[in-house]
């Protein structure tokens, strides 16, 4: 039987509402409190998502039919270097740093970041980022001084971005967006780490913490490692480009090998610090929706470590191509796998949670049992292209653009999909419309199979990636279309998603503070949270506090 | 968490309805604005980076008057109320454990380290059946070692059976190298599996690890090292595995078996050793 406990005090902002859109302004823009910070990462990700999104429908309708002249050899370059750039550190990083600055804050009973003016720093170097590398189609002159945006690719090799190759200010362009956006990043992991290990409530050891600030915690450490050499590579290759330096002058003396390790001991941990926060939101999302606790906690936080630590070790499997020689190549294939195991580990208990539990199928749990097969292929294709005879064959086929969009999109756009449903009312105190977010799903789920599933084919047919145009009769023409016709099914899944966002903020239901019966702290607050978190502040016994209070009769404290 | 657990940990605000947070600025942004602007004079005109310097020095100097001497702060209103934390579910249920459920679970296991031993022990005793193969087949103790090598040196693929003969002492390196590494990673992940199967180790360690690890190997070989793909025999291979496996076997079951979490379950009597009527295991039980 369940109880009802109450709480002693709960906390209602004295909001002032109708105030003159100036002062709305003037407020977000001085904001340091958290969970704006983290709204305003959201919102300006989302915006790229668009952008990047439809520079990707751009090159799909480029590439649906063979011999196809949509548009220019250098707008389709442009296109796929501003639409990685973009994806990866202007909507990818960003909306996922919104998410942990929204919610570990509220997850671990803390009323704020650790460090809020550095929180609004790092926020804005990073919006003012993407608007200088969007300015480039302004202000720069590119490759054949045809186009300005830049067009080497998102990850810049060298040599093509030394001045001979790339004249103009294009490459410099894309240079100083990724740098400032760095410098973000480190903030705003700084800030992360320290609120962690410095500003838990009462009685909320390591060993009692929610899983989502582990992940964070692991993530935050990750991009100090991981965004520190990306940061100092684009500084020499600004050297290289203004003031003659020949670190990645081939003809001088440098290295492209070089730019490609700086590029990649930060490029594959990448992918990590934009997983841990997926598999972050499916820790928190899977055992509610399944009514169970958490199924092998410690041996969760001990693969997300691993994790952490063996990322840092495979980036080179992405240059068994560059010839690193057997030693090196036996290292990175074997590390590569070797990453499976902790990966492994969390795939099996996400599923020994789910197992025997009351599965409640909402728009939440939905995405994440999507998240859960869709990454376990990425994984699987993962594995294969990890063994450098296979790797040899198929690098830079589109087998591998569709092996890491399994990862990019099938994992984690569909976790972050998940958590959108998932924490909406948290945020707006509104629920979102059910019927519009199965639509959603379905469309999204269909056009990302379409898309990513055919496009595994033409790669192993040959197909190069970053291919301009193809004849036809090559066996790719109708499997390029039906990858097209995903893409439009994508979009329209998202532009529901967008829709929905709005019609449930003004029309929604009322969310109320505790809409899914979950169990962590930032649902014992009102939705949305009042500015300061909470009144009181709270104390735990154990890692589902809010199961406490409901069943105080059989308390979690009782076996952890 | 028991009740009444939201202990007032800022009783002073709590008692004025106010909250103390950091006070909204504009330094920040600023700043972030003047770094921007200061760094895309470079691509723009040097005019955008004057402006940009001009803002960074604004805004830190703004910054710095924010922290210092006293932090600027605002007091936020707080209304408390009651908010009742309950679940819609009037249900709860638990695992269904039975009188035997924790049965199946040992309460002594040998411990990784007991199979990071065997592992090496086992390691060392494989080499003589891969001696003995290199002698018979090809007359050579050095063969078996340099194939193993030629997968650290790709260099060696098309090298003859002859070079695979001869003594080269970066292939004695590199083969003790790999050797070491494998059997130490064989021995650790036996020893972890040690308490699932803890009843017959050289049973497990000799025949159905070394099976499960050649089949594995023998689906795998050709992508991770074509080399020795080409030039091993399947036979002798397993012949090796057994004996490594037999000899792992052996020393594990030499060592002293550990506790596990499952005996602190047990009666005081049973663990001060004063009974042994509960059965520890299904099979004693049995």
């Amino acid at each position: 039987m369940t109880t009802t406990p109450v709480l002693e005090a709960i906390d209602e902002t004295l909001e002032t509402q109708g105030q003159p859109p100036v002062n709305v302004i003037y407020e977000w823009l001085t904001t340091v409190d958290h969970k704006k910070i983290g709204l305003m990462y959201i919102v300006y990700a989302l915006l790229f998502l668009v952008v990047g999104g439809f520079e990707a429908i751009l090159m799909r309708i480029q590439l649906a039919i063979p011999n196809n002249h949509f548009v220019s050899p250098q707008v389709f370059n442009q296109l796929f270097t501003m639409h990685g750039t973009t994806m990866v550190f202007f909507m990818g990083m960003p909306i996922l740093f919104g998410m942990g600055n929204y919610l570990v804050p509220l997850m671990i009973g803390a009323r704020d970041m650790a460090f809020p003016r550095l929180n609004a720093f790092s926020f804005w170097i990073s919006a003012f980022a993407g608007i200088l590398l969007y300015y480039s189609y302004i202000g720069g002159s590119g490759l054949y001084a045809a186009g300005s945006a830049p067009d080497v690719g998102w990850f810049a090799y060298a040599p093509l971005t030394s001045k001979v190759f790339s004249p103009g200010h294009s490459t410099d362009y894309w240079t100083l967006a990724v740098l400032l956006s760095g410098v973000g990043s480190i903030g705003t992991a700084l800030n992360i780490v320290t609120t962690i290990l410095c500003m838990r409530c009462k009685g909320m050891k390591m060993s009692r913490m929610p899983l989502l600030p582990w992940l964070y915690l692991v993530m935050s450490g990750l991009v100090f490692v991981a965004v520190s050499p990306l940061t100092a590579a684009q500084v020499m290759l600004t050297l290289d480009r203004y003031l003659g330096s020949h670190f990645f002058d081939t003809q001088a003396g440098g290295s492209a090998i070089l730019w490609m390790h700086f590029f990649w001991i930060f490029g594959h941990p990448e992918v990590y610090v934009l997983v841990l926060p997926a598999f972050a939101f499916a820790n928190e999302i899977i055992p509610v929706f399944s009514r169970k606790a958490m199924f092998g906690y410690p041996a969760m936080v001990a693969a997300s470590v691993s994790i952490g630590f063996i990322s840092l070790s495979v980036w080179a499997h992405h240059m068994f191509t560059a010839g690193l020689g057997p030693a090196g190549n036996t290292f990175f294939v074997f590390a590569t796998m070797v990453i499976s195991v902790p990966t492994g580990i969390k795939i099996f208990n996400w599923l020994a949670t789910i197992w025997g539990g009351k599965i409640i199928f909402a728009p939440p749990m939905m995405f994440m049992v999507a998240f859960l097969f869709q990454f376990l292929i990425a994984g699987l294709t993962g594995i294969m292209l990890s063994a450098a005879p296979f790797n040899w064959q198929l690098s830079a086929s589109y087998f591998v653009v569709a092996h890491f969009h399994y990862v990019l999109v099938g994992a984690i756009v569909f976790s972050l999909f998940g958590a959108f449903y998932y924490w909406y009312p948290k945020v707006t105190g509104k629920m979102m419309d059910e019927t519009l977010a199965k639509w959603h799903f379905w469309l999204f789920l269909i056009g990302f199979h379409l898309t990513f599933d055919f496009m595994h084919v033409p790669g192993i047919l040959g197909m190069p990636r970053r291919i301009y145009t193809y004849e036809a009769g090559r066996g790719w023409d109708t499997l390029n279309f039906i990858v097209g016709i995903g893409a439009i099914f994508q979009a329209v899944g998202t532009l529901i998603l967008v829709y929905n966002m709005i019609h449930s903020y003004y029309k929604g239901k009322e969310a109320g503070h505790d809409p899914w019966d979950a169990w962590t702290l930032e649902w014992s607050v009102p939705s949305p949270p009042p500015s300061y978190n909470f009144a009181i502040e709270p104390t735990v016994n154990s890692r589902r506090p809010l199961w406490d209070l409901k069943h105080p009769e059989d308390p979690d404290s009782d076996y952890e | 968490m028991q009740e009444g657990q939201f202990m007032p940990g800022h009783e002073h605000e709590h008692r004025s309805h106010t909250i103390i947070l950091p006070a909204p600025t504009p330094w920040p942004m600023v700043l972030a604005l003047g770094l921007s602007l200061s760094i895309a004079g470079m691509v723009t005109h040097w005019i955008i980076s004057v402006l940009g310097v001009i803002l960074v020095l604004r805004s830190m100097f703004g910054w710095f008057f924010d922290i210092f001497p006293h932090e600027l702060h605002i007091a936020v209103p707080v209304q408390t109320g009651v908010m009742e934390i309950s679940s819609t579910r009037t249900t709860r249920e638990q695992l269904p454990i039975g009188a035997d459920h924790r049965q199946m679970l040992p309460v002594e296991t040998f411990s990784v380290t007991s199979g990071i031993k065997g592992g090496i022990v086992g390691g060392i005793a494989m080499i003589v059946p891969a001696a003995i193969f290199g002698l018979l087949k090809y007359h050579s103790i050095w063969y078996a070692v340099n194939l193993l090598a030629a997968g650290g040196f790709i260099s060696w693929a098309s090298e003859s059976t002859a070079f695979l003969c001869q003594f080269h002492l970066e292939g004695l390196l590199a083969a003790t190298g790999i050797h070491a590494f494998t059997s130490i990673l064989i021995g650790l992940l036996y020893g972890a599996m040690l308490p699932m199967f803890p009843r017959k180790p050289i049973l497990t360690a000799g025949f159905v690890a070394p099976l499960l690890w050649t089949g594995l190997l023998y689906s795998a070989l050709g992508i991770i090292s074509p080399v020795l793909n080409a030039r091993i025999n399947w036979l002798w291979f397993v012949v090796s595995q057994v004996a490594f496996g037999l000899v792992c076997g052996f020393i594990v079951n030499l060592q002293v078996k550990v506790r596990t979490p499952q005996f602190r379950s047990l009666p005081f009597a049973v663990r001060a050793g004063i009974h042994s009527d509960l059965p520890l295991t299904k099979d004693e039980e049995l």
